[in-house]
């Protein structure tokens, strides 16, 4: 077998062969499990670094098995599955050691970090999927690994918002598999192709297609939040703070706008959903959502509930652009698939080590505690400006290339909504913001973690494994901002991917 | 001797033995199927080798003799036959829970895998007759080994049992009356639409519907099956009511006259959907551990049929193929979910579905294999479960106008998922503290896991499997 051909496979075992082995560990074996979740993460980490150097000289990763007539188990590594996996893989080292330090001495440990791998190997999965079939298998999968995790806690919150976690992905996955199956039916299931493989159908299948559009987009809404199908995210952050983070910014949310990229330009192509005027509803629904979260965060007095809502708008902006239907609306869409997802992950460990540490969790509690946790409230400070649409911060990046994008294509209207959302925005992350650096602190903070002794303002704020994830990340968005330009950034690949699916 | 009848054989013998040698009987039963499995692989490489055999019993003409049919389709159920009750055998031996360790059970399951073996063999309409009588009083029979609280139970069967065998007969009766003959294989060149082969055909899907225990006439099995030892439901479930459907199968997709076939298909279906969603309604709402099981092969069954109805309507040949790979992939989730639910209520000692809680942390392997087969059952990709509705949908959705029914899948999916996981987001609670006798097997639950696994690796062997069942079932 060649190495072009076993990579996209190593990739995804370099996180679920680890996973099985915790599972198998004892609850002491406290050593073990992080020796071999750093193992899982540095390989992966490795081989993805090597898969980038690939594509971008143009080589093509591709790995296949037998499975159901016309349809194989394909995993390909081309540009747009690499955006998704070197920000998962990222995110995933980062997101690991946070956990690590986050669920120290809590029990069931072994049960929560082999869910956590098994997650993660379902979301490369899903990134290296070659056709839609594959795509589905570990988008149910998915689910099944999320589910464990979004409960862990045990707690009576936590199994209701799992049951509705529950009730709302595997409807949509059932949907999905609907539309998948629809689709088969027509054609079988080639390999995801830029420019789509349904534009020879489309003059004899108009009804077929219109279906499974609006099956597959439904499947993929719920996981990506778009109203009404969002109801399930606010919930789910009753999770553990790592948790959280990785269903907000990579996991799950990004599964659905992810898979919506890729049902929009790699199956039916730009021309057929113009065809068929399937953009319209699409871009509507993107923009009433990004409107609707936005107006929902402002109402959260929860600060984990607002970040939620936050999510629920902000991953909007992936599904808006590519509605747009237009190179540099979907430049902006690719890049802020990973800019958002940097900057929400470093919000959500702001927001756990406020509460790990101070036991912080309202909107009214953060008074002052950028003096007692300089370096957390300063991390928190450049990714809600990020959200906001700051430049020099990742954030602006997206928005910048997405008002262009509806400009060239004569949508003027979407400008409105992402001004709307930038000053809405705005409203909900600035008094956090002030109340964090301006505000009179407390005399004492009266949860105050006795677990880690002597935590001090600066370096020793809160337990290092919290604080170092949250500065890399921090600095993550704020690099991707400044350094967009380079040949490095996401942007640069965004510009590639879009190059090769838009053949320009 | 050919290997199907070495097959069917082995079990009937080893039943006999076993009246005059009572100790050690698992390990002859174990023996038995392991041998039998051996030899149906053997029968079922030769029959998909060399094509349909016809076996004369005892070297008579076909007018007088019994004469048996070995198609790849019967002997794939004999090996799946001998294989289940190989799985369940251990099963009853080994495990500290099990209640049929030294009872009446072994030479009764061999008695079961006989007359099983029979059934799919047979092609006569009277000697499937013999074959359900025995089944079903078999059945019974094991169903009282639980002790008396299960004779209320296996009273109500055996009393349905008898009545839907006689409804059966009737049909039998008329069909005779009719042709004069009873071999199938005779009768399809004979048969005609006219009122007395419709009669016919009724009063025995009637029995057989009973029987199998598809919907509405599924009021018997949940308590049936609920209250027999944990070993015996497991066979009830995943092999008994498949006899009933095979003979269903047959006589809809070969003897009945095409009309009449295309006009019973709709009704079929629909009361598949409906035994899907009412089925799985039921699941839903018990407050019992294995009830729930139990009322989850109504719903199940609700897939055969609906394949089957959809067959007959359309004459669609995928559909033979999703109809068996439901059978395959229901009996082994099925096994694996049984022996779960009874290795948790045995251990945990509650028959309630609410004394689950926390069972991740108290049962882990149970509970795993429990979720694993759940998972199967919905229908998640890539188990066994996932490729017969794949096949299944793949005709529905070619045509706009058939989409309804596709909805009607869609909603049997939704309510199984719904009852799987109402024990799953249960078993993620907080345990409560362990109860003094709690002693959990590993090797039990192991066990019920393995069933659970092979479902899943079905995927596999997916693409060779479902054009292998493609060409076979033509």
């Amino acid at each position: 077998m060649a190495w072009t051909t076993a990579l996209p496979l190593a990739i995804v075992l370099s996180s679920l062969v680890p996973g099985l082995l915790i599972f198998a560990l004892r609850e002491d074996q406290h050593w073990q499990r992080t020796a071999l979740n750093l193992a899982g993460v540095f390989t992966k980490l490795l081989l993805v670094a090597l898969m980038l150097y690939g594509v971008s000289r143009g080589l093509v990763f591709h790995f296949s098995l037998p499975f159901l007539p016309d349809s194989e188990l394909v995993f390909q590594g081309d540009a747009l599955s690499l955006q998704f996996v070197g920000l998962s893989s990222l995110l995933w080292l980062a997101t690991t050691i946070y956990a690590i330090g986050y669920l120290e001495d809590s029990p069931l440990r072994s049960r929560f970090f082999g869910y956590f791998s098994l997650c993660v190997s379902a979301t490369v999965g899903l990134a290296l999927a070659g056709n839609l079939v594959t795509f589905l298998l570990f988008y149910e999968l998915l689910t099944l690994a999320t589910f464990p995790l979004v409960v862990h806690r045990g707690t009576p919150e936590a199994l209701r918002a799992g049951r509705v976690y529950l009730a709302y992905t595997l409807g949509g996955g059932t949907l999905l598999l609907m539309g998948v199956a629809l689709l088969h039916s027509l054609t079988g299931s080639p390999d995801f192709m830029p420019g789509g493989y349904l534009a020879p159908l489309v003059e004899s299948h108009p009804a077929s297609l219109v279906m499974a559009f609006a099956l597959l987009i439904l499947g993929l809404g719920v996981k990506a939040a778009l109203i009404p199908l969002h109801g399930w995210l606010p919930q789910a952050m009753v999770a553990p703070a790592p948790v959280s983070a990785l269903l907000h910014a990579v996991a799950v949310v990004k599964a659905g706008a992810f898979g919506i990229l890729r049902v929009v330009y790699d199956v039916y192509g730009i021309e057929p959903v113009q065809a068929l005027y399937l953009d319209q509803p699409l871009l509507w629904l993107a923009a009433s959502t990004i409107i609707y979260g936005s107006l929902k965060a402002m109402q959260q007095q929860d600060i984990k509930k607002r970040l939620a809502y936050s999510t629920v708008s902000q991953v909007s902006y992936i599904t808006l652009g590519v509605a747009l239907i237009g190179p540099l609306a979907a430049i902006g869409a690719l890049v802020h698939l990973v800019h958002q997802g940097l900057m929400k992950v470093t919000l959500f460990f702001c927001a756990g080590n406020f509460a790990e540490t101070l036991g912080v969790h309202r909107i009214q509690e953060m008074n002052g505690i950028g003096r007692r946790m300089p370096l957390t409230m300063a991390a928190f400070t450049i990714a809600a400006l990020g959200m906001i649409g700051a430049p020099p911060i990742a954030g602006f990046i997206s928005k910048w290339y997405l008002g262009l994008g509806a400009l060239q294509v004569d949508h003027a209207w979407v400008l409105a909504v992402l001004v709307a959302s930038g000053l809405l925005n705005a409203v909900y992350f600035l008094p956090l913001i002030y109340r964090g650096w301006f505000a009179q602190p407390p005399d004492q903070w009266h949860h105050e973690n006795r677990r880690w002794k002597k935590t001090r303002p600066g370096w020793r704020e809160t337990h290092w494994m919290l604080l170092v994830p949250t500065l890399f990340t921090a600095l993550l968005s704020l690099l991707a901002g400044i350094f967009a330009g380079t040949d490095i950034s996401p942007l640069a690949w965004a510009r590639l991917i879009v190059a090769r699916e838009f053949g320009a | 001797m050919n290997l199907a009848l070495i097959s069917l054989a082995l079990p009937l013998v080893t039943a006999l033995l076993l009246m005059l040698f009572r100790s050690r009987g698992w390990v002859w039963v174990a023996l038995a199927s392991l041998l039998s499995l051996v030899s149906a692989a053997g029968a079922l490489y030769e029959v998909v080798g060399g094509g349909r055999q016809l076996l004369y019993l005892g070297g008579w003409d076909s007018a007088l003799a019994i004469r048996f049919q070995l198609t790849p389709v019967s002997g794939l159920l004999l090996a799946f036959t001998a294989l289940i009750h190989l799985l369940v055998a251990i099963y009853a031996a080994r495990s500290h829970h099990s209640q049929t360790r030294d009872s009446d059970y072994w030479p009764l399951s061999c008695l079961l895998h006989g007359s099983l073996a029979a059934l799919w063999l047979s092609v006569d309409l009277f000697n499937w007759y013999v074959t359900l009588e025995l089944l079903g009083l078999v059945a019974v029979a094991m169903i009282t080994l639980a002790g008396p609280k299960a004779y209320g139970a296996a009273l109500n069967y055996l009393t349905l049992s008898l009545g839907a065998s006689l409804f059966y007969l009737l049909g039998v009766a008329l069909m005779y009356g009719r042709y004069g003959v009873l071999d199938v294989l005779l009768l399809v060149e004979l048969v005609e639409a006219d009122n007395s082969t419709r009669t016919a055909m009724i009063l025995m899907s009637l029995g057989l519907m009973l029987k199998a225990a598809l919907w509405p006439l599924h009021q018997w099995l949940p308590a049936a099956h609920a209250s027999a030892p944990t070993a015996v439901s497991a066979l009830l479930s995943a092999l008994v009511v498949k006899g009933p459907l095979f003979i269903l199968w047959l006589l809809w997709s070969q003897v009945a006259p095409r009309e009449l076939a295309a006009q019973a298909g709709p009704i079929l279906a629909m009361a598949g959907i409906l035994a899907l969603v009412a089925g799985g309604w039921a699941a839903l709402r018990t407050p019992y551990i294995k009830t729930l099981v139990a009322y989850s092969t109504v719903a199940q069954l609700g897939y055969a049929l609906l394949a089957l109805g959809l067959l007959l309507h359309w004459q669609i040949a995928e559909l033979h193929v999703a109809l068996w790979l439901f059978v395959l992939a229901h009996g082994l989730a099925k096994v694996s979910m049984f022996l779960a639910a009874g290795e948790m209520q045995a251990t945990l000692g509650s028959r309630r579905v609410d004394s689950l809680k926390g069972a991740t942390q108290t049962m882990p392997v149970a509970m795993f294999a429990f979720a694993v087969a759940g998972g199967s059952l919905i229908g998640l990709p890539p188990s066994g479960g996932f490729l017969a509705k794949w096949v299944l949908l793949q005709p529905l959705f070619l045509e706009p106008r058939h989409w309804p029914w596709a909805f009607g899948v869609m909603l049997g999916t939704l309510v199984t998922a719904a009852y799987v996981f109402r024990v799953v987001a249960l078993a993620f609670d907080r345990a409560r503290p362990m109860r003094p006798d709690y002693h959990p097997d590993p090797f039990a639950q192991w066990l019920a896991m393995l069933p659970a696994l092979l479902v899943w690796s079905m995927a596999l062997i997916s693409e060779p499997l479902i054009l292998w069942l493609t060409g076979v079932t033509d």
